[in-house]
Formats: C-alpha cells, sequence, structure tokens
C-alpha cells in the first residue's frame, strides 16, 4: 500500500470538504477499497474515512411510511431494523442476508453495497490492460473468460454490477441523498447507476467529492410485497451469479402494480418493466412466471462462457415471484 | 506421495540375533450393529531388543484415545503460536519475488542496477540468469530486500526484464498430446485393440463406458509459503512453512554451498505450520531467495508469497480425464474394467498420475494405461491423496452408472465385488448409521424443485509409516526433576496434531496426566522425522515417542527402585505414581530424586514387525446425502458419513478432525475448487480466495464420522496416519448422490450449476 494521508472527519461538512480535494476517496467500512489499495490497483493521496460519522450516518427513521435509512447503516442493521420487518421489505432484507459473511455484514454498508467496484477479473488485475478506465484497447472478457458476466444491457464493456441490494432497493423506488460541499441533492436510486454504462463510466454516478448520506423508501401500498431470490455457486461468501428483486402490490388476489428489477447481469442492475407490466392485473400463477421471467430475459445477449445465465435467471425469476405472491 | 524419506524395506545392516517373541492380539472388536462380529487374531511378533513392548487389541489405555483437546489449540485461537509468518527481529527486511508475465519464452535482459541504487534497498538477486527459459506465468525472475515490503515492491518495479515471448498453452486438453474429446466430453480416440477385452465386453450382462473429468485444485495453505532467514556468521537459521524441516535443511545446505554462499550450519524452525496439503516438501525458489537476500544483505530477511504467488507458483492437484469402459456378469461381479487417464501437467508434464480402486477389481481383467500431458503452467506437485480424489470420483461415479444400468443399489454392487473384508463389515455398518437404505428409497415427487439423492465411495490408503532408513527417526523424551516432561521431535506439526501426539503417548507411557508434558516440534537440533507426506508422519513416529518415554521412564524406576529398596522389576509407572504394588512416591517425589541433569532418553524408530498382517494400508467408507435445486442447478450436501479405520486412536478429536476435514474439503472439491486460467495471457484468473472458491460454512453438510480403530500390529504402537485416507471418498460419494437426485450423472468437477443444469435437460427430468 503506498502511503496516504488518512483524514478522520468531526463532522459531515469536514468530510464533505476534505472529499473535494484532489485525488481523495471516501470510504466507510472499507471492505474493499483497501484490498484494491494494498495492490496498488488505487494509490490515492487522500482517504476520508467515514466511520468517525458512523452515528450519523447510520440512523433509520419512519415518517408518514416513508423510511430513510442512513448511508452508514450496516447490512446486520438493516436486516434487524423495526421499520423494515414488514413483508414490503423481506427482499431486501434477505438481499442483505446473503451477502458475504456474517463478519462482512456486521461491517459492511448499505451505501457502500451499492457502490462497488466491479467483481470483473480483467478489470481488477494489474496484469490486465482492458478498456475499463481506459487502461487498454479492448474489454478482454468480452473475448476472454466471462463466465460471471454480462448477458444483457452491455456494449463495450461486459462487466456486471455486483451489488445485490441494488435490485431490492430499486424495486421499492427507493431515492437517494449525496452531499457536495455545501450541496445537497435528492434524486431517483436509478440515477446512480449510468444510463450508458460504457467502459470509460464507473459503476456510479457520483462526482469527485460527492458523499451518499442516505436512502429512502417511499411509503408502500397496503399488502405490497418484495421477493428476492439469486443463484450463486456457493452460499458462503461469494457474489450472485444472477438476481431478481420483484415488488408486487396484491389485492383481491390480483396483482394490482409491480416492478422487477434483475441483478448482475448487466452492467448495472437491469430495471424490466415490460416483464413487471404483465404481472398487473393478473392473478399469480406458474404459468404467468415463466411468461414473465422469459420476458425478463428477453433480447439477452450471453457471451461465450454465461449462457448457462439465461435458464438460471429466469428460475431465479420464478423463485423470487413465489416468494412474492406466496 | 513421494516423502523425504521412503520406507524402503530394507533391513538395517546388523548381525541377525534370534529375539523374543512376543505374542499380540490384532483386529478389531465388533463394529456396532447387525450382524458385526470381532474379528481378532493371535499373531507372534519379534520385536528389537530394547524397545518397548507392543500395545496390542487388549491393553487399557488410560490416556491414549481419550478426547483430550489439541495441546496447542489455545496458543492457535490466542495467536501465541508464532508461525514462521510472524517471526519479527530488529532491522528485519521484507522481501518480494518479481515475477515473469508471460507463459513462455526466454529471458533475454536483467537489469537489476536501478533497483539495487534505490534507497534504503539492502539486496537484490537474479533468480533466473539472461538465456534461460521462462516457463509459467509468475516463474521466479529476481528477488529484492527492502525495510518494507512497500519500498521492495517500488524497487521491484525498477527491474528492467526483457523476454523473447514463444506461443504459449494452458489448457492440456488444447495440447497436441492430448485426446480428442467428443461433443459429448467422451474420449474421442479408439481403444486399443484387445481381444480378451473386447470379448469380455461383447458377452457381457451389463457394459458401460464413460469420460470423467476434474479440474486443478489448488493447495490453498492458508499460511502461504515462505521463509525468514538470519546468518550469525556462516551459521544460518532459517523459520520456514515447511512440511518437511529436515529436508529443507538439507537442501537450502546443498544449493547455497552451490552457490557460493559461506555456510557451516544450517537450522530450520517450524514450530507451527500453517497447512501445507504436500505442498511444502521444497524450500522451493523463494526459500533460496529468502537466504541468498539475507546473506546479501546481511540482516534476517523475511520472504513469504502473498495469496495470488500461493495459488500460482506453490503447486497444485492437477486436472485428470479418464475413461473407463467396464462390464458385470449376471451376479453383478467385474468381469473386466478398462481404464485409461491422461493427467493435466504443468510445463514439466509429470505427476498427474490418477489412482482408481482396485479393491473392487479382483476377478476382473483390468487393463489400465496413463498419459500426462504438459502445459505452461505451474508443475502439479503432490496433494493430500496425489491422484486419488481425481480416480475415485471417476471410478465410484462410472460403478454407480453401471449399477443403475444393471438395477443393482450401488451399495449391493460394492458388496458383491469388495475385496476388502475389513470394508465389507464397515459398508454394512455405514449403510444403517446412515440410513442408506432409506436414503435410497426416497422417491422425489414428479416436478418437485428439490431433489434428494445419497451417494456412497470407498476409501484406501496405502502406507503406515517408516523408520527413516539408515539414521532411523528418533524423539528426546526428557524427565526434570521438578516433575515436568518434554517430548521432542525435529519434525514439523503441520497442524495435524504431532505435539497432541507426542503429549499423549508420553503421559500413557509414563503413566501421568498429559498436563505435565511439553510438547516441542519443528527444530532441526531435535532428532529427526519424516516429512509430513502419505500419512506418515504419526505412524512414522509413534513408535519412537513409545520408546523414548519407555527408555526415560526404565531410568526413573531404577532411581526410585534404589531409593525405595524394591526390587527393579517390581516399579511400574502408573496412575501418577512410580514403585512397586506395596512401595510407591507419587510422581513429584519421584521425580524429585533426579538432579540437576534431567533424565534424557533417545527414542529409536525401530523397522515394522516382519509380521505386520496390515500392511497393505486402511480403508474406510463414506457417505453423502444432496439436494439439488433443479431450477438452478445448485447442490447442497445435506449430511456425510464416513468410516475410516486409522490403526490405534491416539488423540479422538484430532483423529475425528482430520476426517471431517478431509470431508470438508471433499465438499469443496465436489462443488467448488477450479484453478480458472486465461488462454490468452496465460495467467490465473481466480488466483485469491474469493474467485478461487472454497467452501463455507454455510455450505458444509451435517457430518458425522466413526474412527475405527484397528489395533494393526504394525509396530509397538499400531499408530496409521490419516491425513489421506479418508479424503480420497468424498467428492466420489457427492458425485454419486448428485447421480442419484437427478437420474443422470455429472462427470466433471466441480459439481457447479451450469453443468447441474446442463446434465438435468439432458435427463429431461426423468423421475426415477
Amino acid at each position: 500500500m503506498r502511503p496516504f494521508t488518512y483524514v478522520l472527519p468531526t463532522s459531515l461538512e469536514q468530510a464533505a470538504e476534505a472529499a473535494t480535494q484532489p485525488d481523495t476517496i471516501v470510504k466507510a467500512a472499507g471492505i474493499d477499497i483497501v484490498d484494491r489499495m494494498k495492490e496498488r490497483l488505487v494509490t490515492p493521496q487522500k482517504v476520508v474515512n467515514l466511520l468517525p460519522l458512523k452515528r450519523e450516518l447510520s440512523q433509520i427513521a419512519e415518517q408518514n411510511g416513508e423510511v430513510t435509512i442512513g448511508a452508514m447503516v450496516t447490512l446486520t442493521q438493516l436486516q434487524e431494523a423495526k421499520q423494515l420487518q414488514g413483508r414490503a421489505y423481506d427482499g431486501l432484507r434477505r438481499a442483505a442476508s446473503t451477502t458475504g459473511t456474517p463478519q462482512v455484514q456486521n461491517r459492511a454498508t448499505v451505501a457502500g453495497n451499492l457502490l462497488q467496484f466491479t467483481r470483473c477479473w480483467y478489470v481488477r488485475s494489474e496484469a490486465f490492460r482492458c478498456l475499463h478506465g481506459g487502461r487498454g484497447p479492448t474489454c478482454l472478457a468480452m473475448t476472454g473468460d466471462n463466465r460471471y458476466h454480462a448477458v444483457m444491457g452491455w456494449s463495450d464493456c461486459v462487466r456486471v454490477h455486483p451489488s445485490n441490494l441494488a435490485p431490492a432497493l430499486l424495486a421499492l423506488g427507493a431515492e437517494y441523498t449525496t452531499r457536495a460541499g455545501e450541496a445537497v441533492r435528492r434524486r431517483k436510486l436509478a440515477d446512480l447507476f449510468p444510463a450508458d454504462p460504457r467502459a470509460q463510466n464507473p459503476e456510479h454516478t457520483l462526482e469527485d467529492g460527492e458523499i451518499v448520506t442516505a436512502l429512502h423508501l417511499p411509503a408502500q401500498p397496503a399488502d405490497t410485497r418484495l421477493g428476492y431470490a439469486e443463484s450463486r455457486e456457493k452460499q458462503s461468501f461469494d457474489w450472485a451469479t444472477t438476481a431478481c428483486a420483484v415488488r408486487v402490490v396484491m389485492a383481491g388476489g390480483k396483482i394490482t402494480a409491480a416492478d422487477l428489477v434483475l441483478g448482475a447481469v448487466g452492467p448495472v442492475p437491469m430495471a424490466k418493466p415490460q416483464a413487471a407490466q404483465l404481472l398487473v392485473g393478473k392473478e399469480p400463477s406458474e404459468k404467468l412466471f415463466l411468461r414473465v421471467a422469459e420476458a425478463a430475459f428477453a433480447g439477452a445477449t450471453p457471451l461465450a462462457f454465461n449462457a448457462y445465465k439465461l435458464p438460471i435467471g429466469k428460475a431465479v425469476v420464478r423463485a423470487a415471484l413465489e416468494e412474492a405472491t406466496r | 506421495m513421494s516423502t523425504r524419506n521412503r520406507d524402503t524395506g530394507a533391513p538395517r545392516e546388523q548381525v541377525e540375533i534370534p529375539r523374543e517373541q512376543v505374542e499380540i492380539t490384532v483386529g478389531y472388536r465388533a463394529l456396532p450393529g447387525k450382524d458385526q462380529q470381532d474379528r481378532l487374531e493371535k499373531i507372534t511378533v519379534e520385536p528389537t531388543e530394547g524397545d518397548a513392548p507392543p500395545w496390542d487389541a487388549n491393553t487399557p489405555y488410560k490416556v491414549v484415545g481419550s478426547d483430550l483437546d489439541r495441546v496447542d489449540g489455545f496458543a492457535k485461537a490466542t495467536g501465541r503460536a508464532k508461525y514462521a509468518y510472524d517471526q519479527n527481529f530488529p532491522d528485519l527486511q521484507q522481501a518480494m519475488i518479481l515475477r515473469a508475465p508471460i507463459a513462455r519464452g526466454t529471458l533475454t535482459a536483467l537489469d537489476l542496477d536501478e533497483a539495487r541504487r534505490m534507497p534504503g534497498v539492502t539486496a537484490v538477486v537474479a533468480l533466473k540468469d539472461v538465456g534461460n527459459k521462462v516457463r509459467f506465468v509468475g516463474d521466479a525472475i529476481a528477488a529484492v530486500a527492502a525495510p518494507t515490503l512497500d519500498l521492495a515492491r517500488d524497487a521491484i518495479e525498477k527491474i528492467r526484464a526483457d523476454y523473447d515471448q514463444e506461443e504459449h498453452n494452458v489448457e492440456y486438453l488444447m495440447s497436441g498430446d492430448a485426446p480428442l474429446l467428443s461433443m459429448g466430453g467422451e474420449v474421442d480416440d479408439e481403444w486399443p485393440a484387445d481381444d480378451d477385452i473386447d470379448a469380455l465386453l461383447a458377452k457381457a450382462t451389463h457394459s458401460h463406458s464413460g469420460t470423467y473429468r476434474t479440474e486443478v485444485q489448488t493447495h490453498s495453505s492458508l499460511e502461504t509459503h515462505g521463509n525468514v532467514a538470519r546468518f550469525d556468521q556462516k551459521h544460518l537459521d532459517v523459520w520456514s512453512s515447511t512440511q518437511a524441516t529436515f529436508g529443507v535443511r538439507g537442501e537450502l545446505a546443498r544449493a547455497l554451498r552451490q552457490r557460493g554462499v559461506d555456510v557451516e550450519s544450517v537450522e530450520v524452525h517450524s514450530e507451527y505450520v500453517g497447512g501445507g496439503f504436500g505442498s511444502k516438501f521444497s524450500a522451493g525458489i523463494e526459500g533460496l531467495a529468502c537466504c541468498l537476500l539475507a546473506h546479501e544483505a546481511q540482516k534476517p530477511v523475511k520472504l513469504m508469497l502473498d495469496r495470488f504467488e500461493e495459488h500460482t507458483t506453490a503447486g497444485n492437484r492437477p486436472s485428470a480425464l479418464m475413461q473407463v469402459r467396464g462390464a458385470l456378469d449376471e451376479n453383478g461381479r467385474i468381469t473386466v474394467w478398462d481404464w485409461r487417464s491422461f493427467g493435466g501437467c504443468g510445463f514439466n508434464g509429470s505427476g498427474g498420475a490418477v489412482r482408481h480402486p482396485s479393491a473392487y477389481l479382483g476377478k476382473a481383467k483390468v487393463r489400465q494405461s496413463h498419459k500426462d500431458i504438459a502445459c505452461d503452467t505451474d508443475p502439479a506437485r503432490s496433494m493430500r491423496a496425489p491422484g486419488y480424489p481425481q480416480g475415485w470420483f471417476g471410478a465410484e461415479l462410472f460403478l454407480d452408472e453401471l449399477a443403475a444400468k444393471a438395477g443393482l443399489d450401488p451399495l449391493a454392487l460394492r458388496l458383491k465385488n469388495d475385496d476388502e473384508a475389513m470394508r465389507l463389515d464397515q459398508w454394512k455398518f455405514g449403510a444403517e448409521r446412515f440410513g442408506w437404505a432409506e436414503a435410497r428409497a426416497k422417491q422425489n415427487e414428479p416436478g418437485a424443485r428439490y431433489l434428494t439423492g445419497a451417494g456412497l465411495a470407498s476409501a484406501r490408503w496405502g502406507q503406515l509409516g517408516n523408520h527413516g532408513g539408515r539414521n532411523p527417526h528418533g524423539i528426546t523424551c526428557r524427565i526434570h526433576n521438578d516433575g515436568s516432561v518434554e517430548s521432542r521431535s525435529g519434525a514439523q506439526d503441520i497442524g495435524t496434531g504431532l505435539k497432541t501426539v507426542l503429549t499423549m503417548l508420553t503421559a500413557e507411557e509414563l503413566g501421568i496426566a498429559p498436563a505435565r508434558v511439553r510438547a516441542t516440534t519443528g527444530h532441526t537440533s531435535d532428532p529427526s522425522g519424516p516429512g509430513s507426506g502419505g500419512s506418515t508422519t504419526t505412524p512414522s513416529l509413534a513408535p519412537a515417542v513409545r520408546h523414548a518415554a519407555y527408555l526415560a521412564a526404565q531410568k526413573l524406576v531404577a532411581l526410585v527402585a534404589d531409593h525405595l529398596g524394591v526390587p527393579l522389576d517390581e516399579v511400574r509407572c502408573s496412575a501418577g505414581k512410580v514403585g512397586t504394588d506395596k512401595a510407591q512416591l507419587s510422581w513429584t517425589d519421584a521425580c524429585k530424586l533426579i538432579g540437576q541433569n534431567p533424565i534424557e532418553a533417545h527414542g529409536e524408530r525401530f523397522p515394522n514387525y516382519k509380521q505386520d498382517p496390515f500392511h497393505r494400508g486402511v480403508c474406510g467408507a463414506q457417505f453423502a446425502e444432496v439436494r439439488v435445486d433443479s431450477w438452478t442447478g445448485e447442490v447442497q450436501v445435506t449430511r456425510m458419513f464416513g468410516i475410516q479405520d486409522c490403526g490405534l486412536v491416539i488423540a479422538k478429536k484430532l483423529a475425528e478432525s482430520q476426517v471431517l476435514g478431509a470431508m470438508i474439503q471433499g465438499v469443496s472439491y465436489a462443488l467448488h475448487e477450479q484453478r480458472i486460467m486465461d488462454q490468452r495471457s496465460g495467467r490465473m484468473l481466480n488466483g485469491d480466495f474469493l474467485r478461487y472458491k472454497i467452501t463455507g460454512t454455510k455450505d458444509l453438510p451435517a457430518l458425522d464420522c466413526y474412527l475405527h480403530s484397528v489395533a494393526n500390529g504394525h509396530d509397538n504402537t499400531g499408530a496409521a496416519g490419516l491425513g489421506e485416507p479418508p479424503s480420497t471418498a468424498s467428492a466420489a460419494a457427492i458425485g454419486n448422490a448428485v447421480f442419484h437426485a437427478i437420474g443422470a450423472p455429472v462427470r466433471h468437477l466441480p459439481l457447479t450449476p451450469d453443468k447441474v443444469l446442463a446434465a438435468l435437460q439432458k435427463a429431461q427430468r426423468t423421475p426415477r
């Protein structure tokens, strides 16, 4: 690890100010960034550690049905929060519970999970000069071993977005608040991910010095359920090969509203409104779920070694739907 | 597995004198359950004169076989145990190796000057000469020492190395030497003609053919390879993460002299070792580099590999491709077994041999052939039962497929064909304990998402320890006048429990509490032991531990007999006392008779008894139940049971740990582990612990094992090694359980969801 200046802010103002300095990174739990610094994949001059602000940034509060989740709420807190115990949040808690290990969940934060760097094994090795970050001329995964890579939504870089909380939060219609210097902004969570996820674009749209401070879950209608399922090669400490979060609002045995978001299949979390629309006005059935699963993966463009993600991903959609409508 | 001190079996040169004959009882008592019986017999053995009298099936034990905790468990759990990695000295230098970025070519230029000139850098050495071949990504080029790892890395980046790169291949199946595979994954080359085999296959009641594959598994020791080296004039101390202290000592002494380093003596220290699994027999290029840097710097140097280096330069279990043809007669006996295998090796094209369970083939016409295939990667090294888990997976799955064709239960097929009498008892016991019949009878509902299945496989290992050849291994036992006892071995404890074995055997022999004994391992100033390979450490050393304690006890007994004025031959050490039935001293009081110098005895490892009825090795059996998610192809192993013959059980908890640990590693091998190479760059893609998937707690089944204690009449103790035997069966049993669950074999490890789903689709989910 190269030497760096370590900043321990005592207030959010101080952190926001420090973050605007050049060649500075902001760390929360440091689950991944410390590893990348050790390997010299990231060599910042300055590291702003947000942990001193944990008390301020790890509150969970509910007002008029809207739940605000501090950016530094840990995945364990998320699972235990009394405001998030209803069926509308089942899938969110489940997604948090599958992440990493209990130790990771005790430390890792909600915002950190959303802002994860790609797991692509070409991008994450200094030995490979790939297109990501402008290090080389082409995406090496596109023609290399891409078993864990994208099957949809890719253009010049086939990385997948690794966050498993993102599909669940997106399906719930979450928003996020950031602070950059003095400026405070609140936007739709979808805006956190690049609309054009090309190699030169980072995994998120935050500007230099911009810090996520909170997430907001809008009030959910009565009998809202959130289902979440994912496929994995290993249950302990691994990332999903495909994931799906689906939100349904039930009334009179029918689905009256639905959102469906896929994870681990594209460079950003993939919302599938057309597939979700198939659910609206229908009674849950296996036949319907199979149709929705097909629609969710319609037009998918798998690579040489990841076509397996299609049947598995469809099964995961079906599983998430079964869980939500059970 | 190759060990540094192979048992040649040759008698030591000495005049044959008639030996005392001792009758002992060997074998085992009836296993629990139906239709089991004692399998005991009396044999006569001739111990070497002066050896401790043999233990046998009738020996009453006080300490041996009890569930004493691992004696160094607390030190390990609290971080007090110092591994090579933990050694620190004033002015310690950190070191790093420059690794070749190409898989094949020639080193054409190497300029170390700029690195040498960097302020702070204390040593730079070349490890490859210009003009030498580069054989794989990670091949060592040069090494640097500096006060910090960061500075060492900066210096590494200043080394200029040029290469003449050649075309490489890191996938052995793409080699011109590899057989062709069909689209279905079958070896597509014609079998060589053989009239007998062809005739047997043609007339068989049931015949079958299949091709099986396994992938490269890395050893993944938690402590990486590495050393700390410190010169004091011409004496060299090396703290090494090794499984062969004496091997490393000899290797370094030779290599350093050849390199012109003035070294008169080398002492290796390995009191704690964070795993080896067969990869740590040699000092390796990293060990040599560490010593050369320490010599040049004239300061102590630490060089430990990082995780990527560990995955890519420190050996692996090679991949295997196996094709089998075989047949059954109308009685379910195997009549023909035609086997050919191919090992996917590193650049040296060796070490890929595959073993298969020959105990089933006693009545069969057998043909077997093997070919190692080279590719431009790090060479294979022995890994926990080299060649066995691969071959057992292929062979045992083939047998289950054959059994299914014949409408036979897999257990019935084993019972008809297994020539191991002991394992026939184990199969019956294990089937009852596991609930085999019930597990096999369970029907999966048509259309059910989760499918369950059960499988089994045999375990086998063939080595029982050695005495060290011309210079037999030994143990030092000391009894101090404060009543404390030392048992010392220069051999290493790689986590398998040698310290606990020393403690328990010494306590048993001296009739004292284990807490009085302090065991020390891993310093080459103490008597030698074998490299920890082939499951030989315990069986090689246990008899010497006993002998040392036995000799030490005789000296104490003499002091006590003299003190009490009782006949020498009536004095015993037992139950914390020394004396006769009538006159005794407590252990503490007896030890007060010892002067300033402790009693010291050197125990020797004598050759095994010639009679040795169980000399062929140990056997076991394992059972596994799985639950397969037919939607996603995910496999969860839900429970496993293993029964394992392990000679005399010395430390029960540690022995169980060995068996359960082998099963855990087997789950990992069956479901997760595989080295993934990038063909274009020749570089490993998953060289860390996140992408190289090792089973975790959530992936583990409920584990159960039964230690089958057998008095084997092998030597004065009758211990058998346990590292390797149980690791032969686990992946095979899991593979068979998946076959049972989904009705189609998945013939390629690891059983990842993509492969399982493909097999399911092929089987079209036909309910069984």
